[in-house]
């Protein structure tokens, strides 16, 4: 089976053999074979082993973490691409066209609002500022426009990725 | 023993009271119910709301705990009400023992004003400056030109970096007299600031004490903790690269007078800053057990928590200055739950996976877990890793071998920092002072493969992401294993049954 995959910006297309995720099998990344002997220790958890020739018995510990892989100290975030879907993901959110929307980084609780719905806002301008753990964050329109929602209120916990306010 | 405190130093303090066979008593917010101080403790009781100012802060509830359930001791920890002299002085009044100094030591070292005046009173030097709190931006104005830019403001009740500016020129004065004096209110509920000369490139060297009621103190060698973002500190060494057999002497005798002439009691840490010409400068003392305590107890095989509770008993220090021998090199990284990439803004949340470093020479001081929600309302410190070796190379190497097999999941950490801080050629050689971080973050990401770092080849990564994505898809669409699974579960049950 194919998996499409974009691991820092670059995009990869990886070739496993349908049905196994452990065991010995042969894999190919954009063309190029490596062949690998995987153990899924626990959910999350495979030790991979290269039996390549040229770099046979190099062995990495690799630990899921949400949206990225750790290997060896190091976190590679990578993201699943169904190229048929990638069109219509894209589209949302980018540019400057349309209503945008200021999110959450972090949760947090917020604890000032610098804009009301109506508003005309500069791009980088301040707009809301949420604390975690006393440390304040203001974040900043992504545009210039009008403020046509504010979904959050002085006071309030939010979650990562909550939207705030929309400016469009 | 109640432990009037939370996270990592809770369990620390627990921990040394359960090797004494004291019974434990912990207290807890409505944030920390299942944390790891809560389920070592032999008994907990309910603080209030997660806000520190309605549960870790409240001294009358926790006395009020205290006396209810017949505790003879309060250890505070670090934070908190650690050096707050009204509270160690109610925990006198009713008889309970505060684990810490007498409330009149603490109110001459703690006020940094004061401690100021009293370290001129024990003959110490010090960073030139006013020793009371500046009237107005006049009197900041009429300090600052007698000794000369820069200067530093700074809180007198302050610490953690709050309340303090740099000053270059005459014309910054008055806006960041304004600045730190409200940012000290807000704070710390004292607007008091005072001024001093800004030492150019100091090292931040502390000297660690242990004194006990009959009038002994010792000193437990050095920590350096230059390695400093906004005046917080990232890494801690003992003993310094740079402190000779000679300057620890001195330095330690001067701490001790200090400790002495104070009626100090209990462990205390007298922190300097170091020239490059080996002067050093009495800063501020704490008065409590310090967060990097541990490095201290690697290279001089103590137990801070063990003597501070003998000490609190009443016995006597049971070793000399003499006894106190400093052997190998021990490093602490405090790893926090914040984010490198997005200028270092706390990142709380679930913690979905843990894998903890081991092996020889690793210590870790830490209360998080897989399953663990980091809650927003208090200090991102997760965990405390120390690494302790024959010598400061093999010390700093064999940190980088456990931050290499830590892994915390689910949020952002600061443990990539220090893979890159201790592959630095300057720490690495000990080129340190409290500005050489902001300057190796604003120096941008090293280029190349730094010491010991191998690259994963990206096929590699792709394969193990791949697998990954393959399997979770696997295990939303349950098939075979999710069937297999509650066959299990059946089975379970009607063991269980049976039994």
């Amino acid at each position: 089976m194919t998996v499409w995959l974009e691991i820092g910006g670059k995009k990869q297309r990886v070739e496993l053999p349908t049905g196994a995720v452990t065991g010995v099998m042969e894999c190919s990344v954009e063309g190029r074979a490596l062949s690998v002997d995987v153990r899924m220790l626990e959910p999350g958890v495979m030790s991979l082993l290269v039996t390549d020739p040229d770099r046979q018995g190099r062995q990495y510990r690799c630990v899921l973490d949400g949206d990225g892989v750790v290997i060896g100290g190091r976190r590679y975030g990578f993201e699943v691409d169904d190229p048929r879907s990638l069109q219509g993901r894209r589209g949302a959110g980018a540019g400057t066209e349309g209503p945008r929307p200021v999110k959450a980084p972090m949760p947090g609780r917020v604890v000032r609002l610098l804009v009301e719905v109506g508003e005309d806002v500069e791009e980088g301008q301040g707009v809301v500022v949420i604390e975690a753990m006393k440390m304040q964050n203001e974040l900043k329109s992504p545009k210039a426009g009008r403020v046509v929602r504010v979904g959050a209120a002085v006071g309030e916990t939010v979650g990562s990725g909550d939207v705030l306010v929309v400016v469009e | 023993m109640l432990i009037a405190n939370r996270g990592e130093i809770a369990l620390r303090v627990i921990r040394a009271c359960r090797e004494m066979g004291l019974a434990t008593v912990a207290v807890y917010s409505d944030a920390d119910r299942g944390a790891l101080h809560v389920l070592h403790a032999d008994e907990a009781y309910w603080l209030g709301p997660a806000p520190a100012t309605e549960s870790y802060l409240r001294g009358d509830l926790i006395l009020e705990i205290a006396r209810r359930v017949g505790a003879d001791a309060v250890h505070p920890g670090y934070g908190f009400l650690s050096e707050n002299a009204e509270f160690a002085e109610a925990c006198e009044a009713v008889g309970v023992t505060f684990i810490g100094p007498p409330a009149s030591a603490m109110r001459v070292l703690g006020s940094k004003t004061r401690a100021r005046q009293a370290a001129d009173a024990a003959e110490m030097p010090r960073v030139p400056g006013s020793v009371t709190g500046l009237a107005d931006v006049a009197e900041a104005v009429r300090v600052a030109a007698s000794i000369g830019y820069p200067v530093m403001l700074k809180a007198a009740a302050g610490g953690g970096g709050k309340g303090m500016r740099a000053v270059t020129k005459a014309e910054e004065l008055a806006g960041a007299f304004t600045a730190a004096s409200s940012e000290a209110e807000r704070s710390f509920g004292s607007g008091e600031v005072y001024l001093e000369k800004l030492i150019e490139r100091p090292r931040h060297i502390e000297i660690q004490l242990m004194a006990d009621e009959h009038g002994h103190c010792v000193y437990l060698g050095e920590r350096e903790c230059s390695v400093q973002r906004r005046h917080q500190k990232v890494i801690e060494e003992a003993p310094s690269a740079v402190v000779s057999e000679d300057l620890r002497r001195r330095m330690g005798e001067a701490a001790t007078r200090l400790a002495l002439s104070a009626g100090y009691v209990n462990a205390g840490t007298v922190e300097f800053l170091v020239d490059a010409e080996e002067n050093f400068y009495f800063l501020e003392m704490n008065t409590r057990l310090q967060v990097e305590h541990p490095v201290t107890e690697m290279v001089t095989g103590l137990d801070l928590v063990h003597l501070q509770l003998r000490v609190a008993m009443g016995e006597p220090l049971p070793i000399t200055q003499d006894d106190v021998r400093l052997r190998g090199h021990a490093i602490e990284c405090r790893i926090y739950a914040e984010d490198p990439e997005n200028n270092f803004f706390p990142s709380p949340g679930l913690i979905t996976r843990l894998v903890q470093p081991g092996g020889p020479g690793i210590r870790e001081d830490c209360a998080v877990f897989a399953g663990w929600r980091v809650p927003l309302d208090y200090d991102p410190m997760l965990s405390k890793l120390v690494a302790f070796a024959p010598t400061r190379e093999m010390a700093i190497d064999r940190m980088l071998r456990a931050l290499e097999e830590y892994v915390i999941g689910g949020i952002k950490t600061n443990i990539g920092l220090f893979r890159r801080i201790l592959t630095d050629e300057d720490f690495r050689a000990a080129r340190i002072d409290t500005g050489y971080l902001e300057r190796l973050l604003a120096a941008g990401h090293a280029s190349g493969s730094a010491h010991g770092e191998e690259t994963v080849s990206e096929d590699v990564v792709a394969v193990a992401a791949a697998l990954f994505a393959v399997s979770a898809r696997r295990e939303e669409a349950p098939v075979g294993e999710a069937a297999a699974e509650s066959r299990w579960a059946e089975a379970g049950r009607r063991e269980g049954l049976r039994l």
